[in-house]
């Protein structure tokens, strides 16, 4: 039980990591799943390294190209909402998928901004039945347990994006949409939005 | 004869074992905003007593920022940092007869020898556990208890429940909760509460940074901390081999037929350990562990509506108590805030 402290920090990592992920795929169209990966690590630890001299806004910078070409945020939008997606009016899906964007981006921005030694490591590689790649990795951190990372990938277009990464066994798609389409459902789309914006707001601050 | 004080030192014991407790009321901050009319549109299948729970989550987390948190907040900033982790340490040791107990029922043969090293060294040469010396020879802390033994026995995780002053737990973890206490040597002490509230504290105090967390990340902090909880059992109960559905990826093709319009492909049945990836494994309705059937709202006898009612008339009763504990503060601290 002593351990959901440590649930919650793997959480965080992986919630972060997710958002550098999107940022660090090369791009290119033939960069394979776990390039894309890697990629978005390294852009991730970059980031980190000069964390303190970018500042919030810098790392933003830095890592919205990182996210956004290592993740499908678009899919990954619309999953987190579940099925209220298609009572949805187009432009609400747009301006969905932007705060949510943004969102991703601002919390890597905000949890990825020192560097204390950690460095990610590639564990084994595996196909789904339904044409999907999950990379095994873990993140090592001194003097704290490893922290496991299972990265989800599907192929859009010629190349392949994140869709989920589960830290530890949680999945971050999952609890967004547990959380999203619960607040949808109780409060509506437009509280949903306010409250994304608020977190961006809060993460830029903090 | 002596059971009954048994189950009475148990309960004592129950706080410092319940670290997740910690988590829990941090969490449980900005549920009480969230609840709205005390009704929520869909139920979730794990948690049919939401409004029950949220209020409980709500009590917990006014708790927590009254109590709990100023006192863990004092407790760091009066005791030097090698005073909180031998008390970190020393609670991790205690807790090893709970985990070997359980490494053995679950059929772990060589991790509760491990584990009977580490508690062994850390226990002499660790001075009664205030140094982790066992995790410099690399033998690690293993998370097991109860909770994980009925799961992987099969045994179904029914209902999700945030219990007051504990914090989240299923029904399957409240009776394991009992157990792991009666196996923890610090419940049969001369002050059983007070090293309860001890070990509260330093749990608290440890969590400070994941609750930080949730406040910063969640949309919802309820859910948020009621998914991730689910999902952390599961995921220790299976030791991160997480055996859920292949759901999300069928989702996933859903969502990409309904985008393209493209003739939906016929769902495949995929064997159980075949879905062992984690990464799979992610719908949130489906965290239930290994061997499990199905258990949750489904299962539940309709004898639980009439337990419900009575429920909200707790739930209820709690929500005043926040409301008491808000005008009691303000008008304490007056112009303060």
């Amino acid at each position: 039980m002593i351990v959901f402290k440590d649930v919650l920090k793997k959480i965080t990592g992986a919630v972060v990591l997710s958002a550098l992920l999107l940022g660090s795929a090369v791009a290119e169209e033939v960069a394979t799943a776990r390039q894309i990966v890697d990629n978005f690590q390294a852009q991730l630890v970059a980031v980190m390294k000069e964390g303190k001299q970018l500042g919030y806004a810098g790392r933003y910078a830095k890592l919205f190209d990182a996210v956004a070409n290592s993740h499908d945020l678009t899919k990954i939008a619309r999953i987190v909402v579940g099925k209220e997606w298609e009572k949805l009016s187009e432009a609400q899906q747009q301006q969905l998928i932007d705060v949510f964007s943004k969102l991703s981006v601002a919390s890597y921005a905000h949890n990825f901004k020192e560097f204390s030694g950690e460095t990610f490591v590639f564990d084994s590689e595996e196909e789904t039945t339904r044409g999907g790649v999950v990379i095994h990795a873990h993140l090592t951190i001194p003097d704290d347990k490893d922290v496991k990372f299972d990265y989800m990938l599907k192929e859009k277009g010629s190349s392949w994006r994140i869709i989920n990464i589960i830290a530890n066994g949680v999945s971050d798609l999952a609890l967004k949409r547990s959380e999203y389409t619960s607040i949808l459902q109780r409060d509506g789309f437009d509280a949903l939005i306010a409250k994304i914006n608020e977190k961006i707001d809060n993460y830029s601050k903090l | 004869m002596n059971g009954y004080r048994t189950i009475r030192r148990s309960a004592a014991a129950l706080l410092p074992l319940s670290y997740a407790l910690v988590g829990i009321m941090a969490l449980s901050g900005c549920a009480a905003t969230a609840t709205k009319d005390g009704q929520a549109a869909a139920v979730s299948p794990d948690d049919p007593y939401e409004p029950f729970n949220r209020a409980m989550y709500g009590f917990n987390d006014t708790v927590d920022n009254y109590i709990a948190e100023p006192v863990s907040k004092a407790y760091r900033y009066i005791t030097p940092q090698f005073f909180q982790d031998g008390v970190f340490n020393f609670f991790n040791n205690v807790r090893n007869v709970d985990v070997i107990t359980n490494d053995l029922l679950q059929g772990k043969l060589q991790q509760s020898g491990e584990d009977s090293r580490r508690l062994l060294m850390n226990s002499t040469l660790g001075l009664g556990g205030l140094f982790d010396v066992a995790k410099s020879v690399g033998l690690e802390q293993h998370d097991e208890d109860f909770e994980q033994t009925f799961a992987v026995w099969g045994m179904p995780r029914g209902p999700y429940w945030v219990i007051p002053l504990v914090g989240p737990s299923t029904t399957r973890g409240i009776p394991a909760m009992i157990l792991d206490a009666a196996l923890t040597p610090t419940s049969y002490t001369a002050y059983p509460v007070q090293v309860a509230v001890a070990s509260l504290i330093n749990t608290r105090s440890n969590a400070e940074g994941a609750l930080k967390f949730i406040d910063e990340a969640a949309l919802d902090p309820y859910v948020f901390t009621r998914e991730s909880y689910l999902q952390w059992r599961e995921s220790l109960a299976s030791d991160g081999k997480n055996t859920q559905g292949t759901d999300l990826d069928a989702e996933l093709d859903a969502n990409d037929a309904e985008a393209s319009s493209s003739p939906k492909k016929p769902p495949e049945k995929i064997p159980a350990a075949k879905a062992a990836s984690p990464a799979v494994s992610s719908s949130p309705r489906t965290v239930a562990p290994v061997a499990e059937p199905k258990p949750t709202a489904a299962s539940a006898p309709p004898s639980f509506a009439g337990t419900a009612q009575s429920f909200d008339a707790t739930a209820q009763a709690f929500q005043g108590i926040n409301a008491k504990l808000d005008r009691l503060s303000k008008l304490k601290n007056g112009s303060a805030h």
